[in-house]
């Protein structure tokens, strides 16, 4: 991506951002593309879990449309508000909520070519950016003017920060191995022996903590329908609530993206596979880590609130320090 | 004018908005919300900097962590909006005169600042650069300042466990 870096360095003009325009549209409609059939996918899996069809009725026999038909009545909604809200805020939270969540897809390598920004810090970046969205969701709390709301805000903060550290811990030991934040450099390191084989310990302590980042069940506390009605955007309704549920998904596509480039070795393929080309093995790979998140939450019942905070901070944690220990020890011995 | 000057023009617009919202909004969490938006500008600008080791920490500590634990703050005390009329002529021209000043004091004194070359190899390997520097050159300060850090968590502890026993 020459050309890029060359547009960047030019003076600023017309013509130049319709070059950026042009080359984040693709990634925008993808990323709608891939929620659309993330949700449907999602609600298919668990129908066929759960012994039941799924949508089947808008589209065809899969209900190819269903999402298509939900999105077009979220927009033609009425759009309500409560009357004691917070309005500024109540209006800004959706956006603080999914502009995070697009802006980590910049450093995420898809393949050696297929990357957009090649940032030294990538790793630090997309955790670091990707916190940004909790702010989002306690304004909405908090600006939504009710105490159910208010509640699974504060759930959310609480969630979100105590298992961040967890999921930064385990990231630690990768970063050991490969001895580099930029996350084109990890993958390269991972030509031959994905980290997965490594860092055993690793991925399961970053897959926990990812699925309690991305607020799914068994760590749904935030959104808990049978606890808090619908936790922080219960008052959202029409494009305002589209707009948490897209960034939650987009946030499923950068999580998964983000294991499969840290742990299963991104666009790299199996060995004696190459002829396969490096896009698929991604797409592959990435679909492998949605398919099991999914899995997840359609098998395993939600934790209580305290057991919660007990098991981010007295096991993972733990579990997280140990890791790093120990692969600063192999490091030293092995590598 | 060249795109740098326009994203600093910006950047630096947006950090000075995010310091007046914040001291004229009556609203904590609207205050709140203004500091994230100064904290994500100086981020930027940390970017430009070619500092981008900074800037992702600047997100991840300010932007993420601390804003967060203010927010807890606010919400477990209270939090009325209250509009305090303090209308002393005296004291704000006192104010305004101490402005004055400052802003003399610190344009004569940056005015003729000289840095120095231009550093032209930062941004190559960033981390990398910081992390041999504080790990073979400053080792010491930087264990001070974790043992610093570490003496403040005993000490919240200590407080928060002192308050819970006077309650009892």
């Amino acid at each position: 991506m020459e050309w890029l870096a060359e547009r960047l360095a030019q003076a600023p003009g017309l013509e130049n951002m319709l070059y950026f325009l042009a080359i984040t549209l693709p990634l925008l409609s993808i990323i709608l593309g891939f929620v659309t059939y993330a949700i449907l996918a999602e609600r298919k899996v668990i129908g066929y879990i759960q012994l039941r069809y799924g949508p089947n009725r808008v589209g065809g026999r899969f209900g190819l449309l269903q999402t298509v038909a939900d999105v077009l009545k979220l927009l033609i909604k009425e759009d309500t508000r409560p009357k004691l809200a917070d309005k500024p805020l109540y209006i800004l939270a959706p956006i603080i909520a999914f502009v995070p969540s697009f802006a980590i897809l910049v450093a995420i390598p898809i393949t050696e070519t297929l990357t957009f920004a090649n940032m030294g810090v990538g790793l630090l970046y997309v955790i670091a950016v990707s916190g940004l969205s909790t702010i989002g969701m306690v304004t909405a709390g908090w600006a939504s003017n009710n105490k159910y709301a208010l509640m699974g805000g504060m759930r959310a903060v609480a969630q979100m920060i105590s298992y961040e550290v967890p999921l930064i811990m385990s990231a630690v030991g990768v970063v050991l191995f490969a001895g580099s934040l930029n996350l084109t450099v990890i993958v390269e390191q991972q030509q031959f022996v994905p980290y997965i084989l490594l860092q055993p310990i690793g991925f399961i302590v970053f897959f926990i903590a990812a699925t309690a980042e991305l607020n799914r069940t068994p760590f749904d506390l935030p959104e808990a329908e049978s606890e808090l009605i619908a936790g922080y955007h219960v008052e959202y309704s029409g494009f305002r609530w589209a707009m948490f549920m897209l960034s939650e998904y987009v946030y499923l596509f950068a999580m998964s993206a983000l294991i499969t480039v840290l742990f299963l070795g991104g666009w790299n393929p199996i060995i004696g596979l190459g002829f396969i080309p490096d896009v698929v093995w991604f797409a592959l790979k990435f679909s492998i880590v949605v398919f099991v998140f999914m899995w997840i939450r359609a098998t395993l019942p939600r934790l209580r609130a305290d057991q919660l905070m007990e098991f981010g901070w007295k096991v993972l944690l733990p579990v997280a320090m140990f890791n790093i220990f120990f692969s600063a020890v192999l490091k030293e011995l092995f590598f | 004018m060249s795109g740098e000057v326009i994203v600093f023009l910006l950047l630096s617009s947006t950090a000075i908005l995010g310091g007046i919202l914040m001291l004229n909004l009556k609203k904590v969490i609207h205050m709140l919300l203004a500091v994230v938006l100064t904290f994500l500008s100086l981020a930027g600008l940390y970017v430009m900097l070619s500092a981008e080791f900074v800037a992702a920490v600047q997100i991840l500590i300010y932007s993420g962590a601390v804003t967060i634990v203010m927010i807890f703050g606010i919400m477990l005390t209270k939090h009325q909006a209250k509009e305090e009329k303090n209308k002393n002529p005296l004291r704000t021209t006192l104010v305004g005169l101490g402005i004055v000043v400052f802003f003399v004091t610190i344009y004569l004194a940056i005015r003729n600042l000289y840095f120095g070359q231009e550093a032209t190899a930062l941004h190559v390997n960033n981390t990398e650069q910081i992390g041999i520097k504080i790990f073979s050159y400053y080792v010491i300060p930087f264990e001070l300042v974790s043992i610093v850090l570490l003496v403040a968590l005993m000490g919240a502890v200590v407080l928060a466990k002192g308050e819970e026993g006077d309650e009892k």
